[in-house]
């Protein structure tokens, strides 16, 4: 007997479909699966046949091959062991043959016949076109957003086996409890002091400006930047949709709701390679940080000890917000819409520009030598982190909390979607000309600072953007004074850091 | 050429001490020296046998054309007391240097010499004060004399060939086709072109540490005052000062910050009474080659003090800079100010400040690093 069930896997950060065909005949009993399996998939024969077994089923002793078409796709994960008990179990009749019809099957057999959640659910759903999709209950919230009521989350595979040959009705899978992703986020109110870095955090969130901190150990960078997301608005629904994909398939633990409505927050440590943070490995290509942080804020603390071929392989997603990694088995492209925060120490011994720096100038040269030019240039906005004075961290009152600064973010990213960009760093030439026009005042102080040598070509681009975002986050005039482009200059990266050593 | 490689092999012998050449060459010329040396003609009052044995066994293997063409190939010279070339302050000098090498153009003797030195470490204030101090000295007609180190020595040289006038003149102690420290490449080409780079080290010499101090002995003898920009505590350019002081070379120190590490050295030297110089004039003052300017200077310098300082009590703002611009240029110190401590003390709001910031750095009256702000005069 022939039973074939639509299921899919996954490929990079998309679904791919696959069909399971299970065929069981006379012979001598043996258990094949061909069609590319990965070793995850292939050990789905041990699986499948102890969960048959304990769902009070019985495994047929019979010639039983399995075929995931089309073959030459490779097939990962142990998401087909469902579709193939399934198939088993139909192709031996034990179930009804067409009471699978229109029916297709994602998810992982535990020994015991439950069922659990695979990654990259969403994606994998989202190229099923059957009228009921069957998936592990744990996986029901996130299915549904890409399957709608056409999922049914189920516990165990008896679940499945009743209500197809019985005729019972599907199960009710109670939803998940909700997590508030927002009391999560750690608030600016406990920021002490620090009053140009709380800018500085402001106007990266609102312009989207890539933002550098520079500072002394202990000074509060991390603090600073862990509470970027915090400022930033909800994710559009386009957007919240995207990243729950890219987080599915990165098997990211998602939200109680399913969907990642909040900007996701990634802070991989500089001893990341190359694939884990743009993407990549071996056979199957995963998300790297940079994918995995979309929409949302990725920091890279200690910039000046990553690698830097890997800095610089940062620069092109930037760029473009996408990345495209290229494998010998085909390229994905993945979105790497970031907002960039990184953080460094002026120089090796942390204590740069101040009188305690105990380093030559040649090693600060070198330190600050680690990061290109090129990825200095993508950084719009710099500042520096000094350790908060004792009157400042003894103070009682809190901070501004981030409620408030959010809601002017909130303004000013709606101001630049007005404008045809997502973010004002995105606005091209031609936008920032029609959007960001110069007083004759401000013309001449970005023409003085081209002529000294202050600013390149690129950076006055950059410094107009910014000085837009400035001006959004004031009173959004029309057109930009002279002291919209002062500020945005005071605030843009300059390399050699920490040169005052006394 | 053959005398010149001849006197480069003498200079490359182990063992050949500024003394032991001077006794040598006062008795006979390079080639004569050169012979006496390989057929054993040496009397034991310029070296010790076993020293003499080994030199004799290493001209004998030393080829002279490649000697030769090396000193071609680097651009460089040799010239021996008896040269009408060699400078005549190594001649007069209590440790006289009987043999050196050279690239460029050696300047005219007759020039005033002024030393300009400090430590590799310097900030950059004291950066910008040898920059201004060297250039000042090239355009008053005086030679810059310095060891294009990092830090002070080669900002001085930097600031001596930004201006149209004497030649300058660094001390090495590596060779003198050994370009150290390498960032200072195109520094080193450029002393080249206008003036001399000169060393005691012979060809290819490596810039190891017990060269330096025979070295600072050459910039005190070539000088006729010493200025040290920044020091530390301890440091090279103290052995210098040591040397300069057993030449009654004068001394002068540029007083510094007392929070300053940079220059606890000179801040010592002034509390030991060396003078102070506060500028190219002070020096040149010193020298005797400036007087009623001094006078002139001083006044002139009054006038700007009061135009731009904005804080005092019904005084004028500086020209160009407003009551806000006044506001935020208080703030700031001469020392790094961070740009937090200005906007407290200023109690103006963030943008204000890095707008008026910005628009003091575009005028020049501040420096900002992008971690902090100073004043810049």
């Amino acid at each position: 007997m022939l039973a074939s069930i639509p299921s899919s896997t996954l490929d990079g950060i998309d679904g791919s479909p696959v069909d399971v065909e299970v065929h069981v005949t006379n012979g001598l009993p043996a258990f094949t699966i061909v069609g590319l399996p990965d070793a995850s998939c292939r050990e789905a024969r041990d699986r499948v046949r102890a969960a048959v077994e304990s769902s009070d089923l019985s495994w047929p002793m019979q010639r039983i091959t399995v075929n995931l078409a089309p073959t030459c796709v490779r097939k990962v994960g142990a998401g087909l062991d469902l579709p193939i008990g399934l198939g088993i179990l139909a192709a031996s009749e034990q179930i009804p043959l067409e009471s699978l019809a229109g029916i297709s099957a994602v998810g992982e057999l535990g020994l015991d016949g439950s069922l659990r959640s695979v990654p990259g659910i969403l994606p994998m759903v989202d190229v099923l076109k059957s009228d009921r999709v069957i998936v592990a209950a744990a996986d029901a919230g996130v299915a549904a957003l890409g399957a709608g009521d056409r999922v049914r989350p189920v516990r165990r595979l008896r679940d499945v086996v009743d209500v197809v040959s019985e005729g019972l009705p599907w199960p009710h899978v109670e939803p998940p409890t909700c997590i508030d992703e927002v009391a999560d986020e750690p608030d600016l109110a406990d920021v002490r002091g620090q009053t140009s870095a709380r800018w500085a955090l402001e106007i990266a969130a609102a312009g989207g400006h890539h933002l550098l901190l520079v500072g002394p150990p202990g000074g509060g960078k991390t603090m600073l930047a862990r509470r970027l997301p915090g400022l930033l608005p909800d994710l559009s629904a386009e957007a919240a949709r995207l990243v729950t994909r890219v987080h599915s398939a990165a098997a990211i633990r998602l939200p109680g709701t399913g969907l990642v409505r909040r900007p996701p927050f990634r802070a991989p440590h500089h001893s990341a390679s190359m694939a884990a943070l743009v993407g990549g490995g071996s056979g199957r290509v995963l998300p790297g940080e940079i994918s995995v942080a979309t929409e949302g804020v990725l920091f890279l603390d200690e910039l000046g000890e990553f690698a830097p071929s890997v800095l610089d392989g940062l620069r092109q997603p930037l760029e473009e917000g996408v990345v495209r990694v290229a494998r010998s088995g085909g390229m994905r492209e993945h979105p790497a819409n970031v907002l960039l925060v990184a953080a460094m120490n002026p120089c090796p011994c942390g204590e740069g520009g101040s009188v305690s720096c105990r380093c030559g100038p040649s090693a600060r040269m070198r330190y600050s030598r680690r990061i290109s030019g090129p990825v200095l240039d993508r950084l719009d906005v710099m500042v520096h982190v000094d350790r908060p004075s004792p009157t400042a961290l003894l103070e009682r009152q809190p901070g501004e909390p981030s409620s408030a600064v959010a809601e002017r973010v909130a303004r000013v990213r709606e101001l630049a979607l007005s404008r045809g960009a997502r973010t004002n760093a995105a606005l091209n030439r031609e936008q920032l000309e029609d959007s960001a026009p110069l007083e004759p005042e401000a013309t001449d102080v970005l023409h003085q600072a081209l002529q000294d040598g202050r600013l390149s070509a690129r950076g006055a681009m950059r410094v107009r953007a910014v000085a837009r975002t400035i001006r959004d986050l004031d009173d959004a005039g029309s057109t930009l004074r002279a002291s919209d482009v002062y500020s945005a200059i005071g605030f843009r990266v300059r390399p050699p850091m920490g040169s005052f050593d006394a | 050429m053959r005398e010149d490689a001849q006197a480069a092999a003498l200079g490359s012998l182990a063992g050949a001490t500024p003394r032991r050449l001077h006794s040598l060459l006062e008795q006979c010329s390079v080639g004569e020296a050169f012979e006496a040396i390989v057929s054993d003609r040496i009397g034991v009052e310029v070296a010790p046998t076993e020293v003499l044995a080994e030199w004799r066994s290493e001209l004998k293997a030393i080829d002279l054309g490649a000697l030769s063409n090396g000193l071609d190939a680097a651009g460089a010279r040799v010239s021996t007391l008896k040269d009408p070339t060699h400078p005549v302050q190594l001649l007069k000098d209590v440790d006289p240097a009987p043999l050196l090498f050279s690239c460029g153009s050696v300047p005219d003797p007759s020039l005033a010499h002024v030393a300009v030195i400090g430590t590799r470490r310097a900030s950059s204030i004291g950066r910008e004060v040898a920059r201004e101090i060297g250039m000042g000295l090239a355009e008053a007609g005086v030679v810059v004399v310095s060891g294009l180190a990092l830090g002070i020595d080669g900002e001085a040289h930097r600031g001596a060939l930004l201006a149209d006038g004497a030649p300058p003149l660094a001390v090495v102690g590596s060779g003198v086709d050994v370009v150290y420290p390498k960032r200072n490449r195109d520094l080193w080409a450029g002393v080249v072109a206008k003036g001399a780079v000169v060393s005691e080290a012979p060809l290819a010499a490596k810039p190891e540490p017990w060269r330096f101090p025979a070295r600072n002995r050459l910039i005190a003898a070539f000088s006729d005052l010493v200025v040290v920009i920044e020091s530390r505590a301890s440091g090279g350019s103290l052995l210098t000062v040591e040397q300069a002081l057993r030449r009654d070379v004068e001394v002068m120190a540029v007083p510094g910050s007392v929070r300053n590490s940079a220059a606890e050295g000179t801040n010592q030297l002034l509390v030991d009474g060396c003078a102070p110089a506060r500028d190219v004039v002070d020096v040149l003052v010193a020298l005797g080659l400036s007087q009623a300017e001094r006078v002139n200077c001083r006044g002139c310098a009054d006038a700007d003090l009061g135009g731009s300082e904005p804080a005092e009590p019904g005084g004028t703002p500086g020209a160009g800079v407003h009551a806000k611009g006044a506001a935020v240029l208080d703030a700031i110190d001469d020392g790094p100010t961070s740009m937090d401590q200005v906007i407290d003390r200023s109690g103006l709001s963030v943008l204000e400040v890095y707008t008026h910031v910005e628009e003091l750095v575009a005028s020049g009256l501040v420096v900002h690093d992008g971690s902090r702000v100073r004043r810049h005069y």
